[in-house]
């Protein structure tokens, strides 16, 4: 009798290959009652049934007898080892919840690392405009070739003001040191989205009006294009207001533009151009994408560089 | 025999359908997790665009949720505590559901992010009843997992066999 009841928890009674049969008694009996819980539970559904069909063939008296008590010793024992094991396994997944999500804050810690902390503004560099799109470097530094890259912005996208906050000054201090030349691109796709509903073109106007004006004087351009993406300056999507021209003259001015560049920005003389330079430079964005364009976007060599913490220092590494 | 056949259809059935529920649900925490992670700019400016966390909060969800959701879909993969990953899978849904619910009453004008991307977009573009539509059917799937947590290929049966065995052999060897 012992030997048939442990085959037949055992999984060894001859019904099915996958499932052990005690499994399938307890989950028919689930399947009809449909309310029964799964899990430990169902265990002592399963060795009680076992238990009383073997009872029930059994010679009456002592028998009967022993077989409850090794009955109720079966069941408790299963049901304790069922606690254990289930306090076990539960203390082990929240210990991989923790594992993972610790493991994941470090490298999201490393990933989003602000590059270069302390750098702060550039000081040394210089913007030339041309046909809208504005190239920055510092000249001055003579003996290396700079690495250039193009930088797809538009001053409405919220990664973009992230992207500055995280390599802002990373960037500032390749340009100041001659290593890099900028060519900053200034999209427009956004303006909809702008409580004006053309804020991105008039804030890529303004930044042609800081180069034109301004580019001359030693991080000028820079300034105002970090000014336009710092978090507590950037109008947000949607919202209720954004920089008027005024706002956006008044931005430059504090960064050091001239008169000159902040009546450019107020008589919104170069909103035309900055349209312009929105098309040609969503075309060119276009072709180094295959058609993607989502700012911020880096491209050097007519390709799309994957901007992970590491982009700039291996880009500047490179031969 | 004709019951224990109908009995095992019926299991191969159930069967099926709990181990199609548990590796689906696993697939929407992995794929989003995993979406979320590889863009961490990205995920800080949707989990901001919501507007319910102060600013000191925003990066600290921003890094930990991407995390979580990829570790409920290794629990559930594995079918290592089913039962607790679909009860955590459950609240953590019925939090996105309430996120997206408030963007809508607020009357902003976000993507989700559910699936990485996220933050703005313009109005009259959103999806709301979409997503929290979508969120509920995931939801059904966490409902399915904490009602019956036992599924094929899974931890969970493997170490409830083992014990049951081990529990009445030694319960033999007593009683003799």
């Amino acid at each position: 009798m012992e030997l048939t009841r442990w085959k037949w928890l055992a999984g060894d009674g001859g019904r099915g290959a996958g499932c052990a049969p005690g499994e399938e008694d307890s989950t028919v009996a689930q399947g009809s009652s449909g309310r029964k819980p799964t899990g430990p539970q169902n265990n002592k559904g399963s060795s009680g049934g076992n238990s009383s069909k073997s009872a029930a063939s059994k010679p009456p008296k002592g028998g009967k007898q022993q077989s409850i008590s090794r009955k109720s010793v079966a069941q408790a024992r299963t049901s304790n080892t069922n606690n254990r094991t289930q306090l076990i396994i539960g203390v082990v997944a929240v210990v991989v919840i923790a594992a993972i999500i610790i493991i994941g804050i470090v490298m999201n810690q490393k990933e989003t690392a602000v590059q270069n902390a302390g750098y702060g503004a550039s000081t040394k560099s210089v913007a030339t405009e041309s046909n809208g799109v504005v190239s920055v470097s510092n000249p001055s530094v003579t003996g290396t070739t700079p690495k250039v890259i193009d930088l797809y912005e538009d001053a409405l996208c919220p990664a973009c003001t992230e992207f500055e906050a995280q390599f802002g000054q990373q960037i500032n201090q390749a340009v100041d040191e001659g290593k890099l030349t900028v060519n900053v691109h200034m999209l427009t796709f956004l303006d909809p989205r702008s409580f004006s509903q053309n804020y991105s073109t008039r804030a890529a106007a303004a930044s042609l009006c800081v180069a034109q004006e301004d580019g001359s004087q030693s991080g000028v351009y820079m300034g105002f294009r970090s000014a336009l993406f710092a978090s507590d300056t950037q109008p947000t999507e949607g919202g209720s207001a954004d920089l008027t021209d005024q706002q956006l003259a008044d931005l430059a001015t504090s960064k050091g533009a001239s008169d000159a560049a902040a009546q450019c920005i107020t008589s919104g003389q170069n909103m035309a151009a900055a349209t312009a330079a929105d098309q040609s430079s969503t075309a060119t964005l276009k072709a180094a994408t295959s058609g993607q364009v989502a700012t911020p976007t880096v491209v050097q060599n007519g390709a799309p560089v994957k901007t992970s913490v590491d982009w700039l220092t291996t880009l500047l590494a490179q031969p | 025999m004709t019951v224990a056949q109908t009995g095992s259809r019926r299991i191969l059935v159930w069967d099926v359908v709990g181990l199609l529920v548990r590796l689906g649900l696993a697939a929407v925490w992995l794929l989003s997790g995993f979406e979320k992670a590889s863009d961490p700019r990205e995920t800080i400016v949707a989990v901001r665009s919501y507007e319910l966390l102060p600013e000191s909060l925003v990066s600290t969800v921003a890094a930990t949720l991407p995390y979580l959701e990829i570790s409920l879909g290794v629990l559930l993969v594995l079918g290592f505590a089913t039962r607790l990953a679909a009860a955590l899978s459950a609240v953590l849904l019925l939090v996105f559901i309430g996120g997206v619910i408030s963007a809508a009453v607020r009357g902003l004008s976000i993507d989700c992010g559910c699936f990485g991307g996220g933050g703005q977009v313009s109005v009259g573009a959103t999806t709301y009843t979409l997503e929290i539509l979508r969120d509920i059917g995931f939801l059904a799937l966490a409902g399915y997992l904490i009602w019956r947590p036992d599924t094929p290929l899974s931890i969970d049966r493997f170490v409830r066999r083992r014990a049951e065995v081990t529990a009445v052999s030694a319960a033999d060897e007593t009683a003799d």
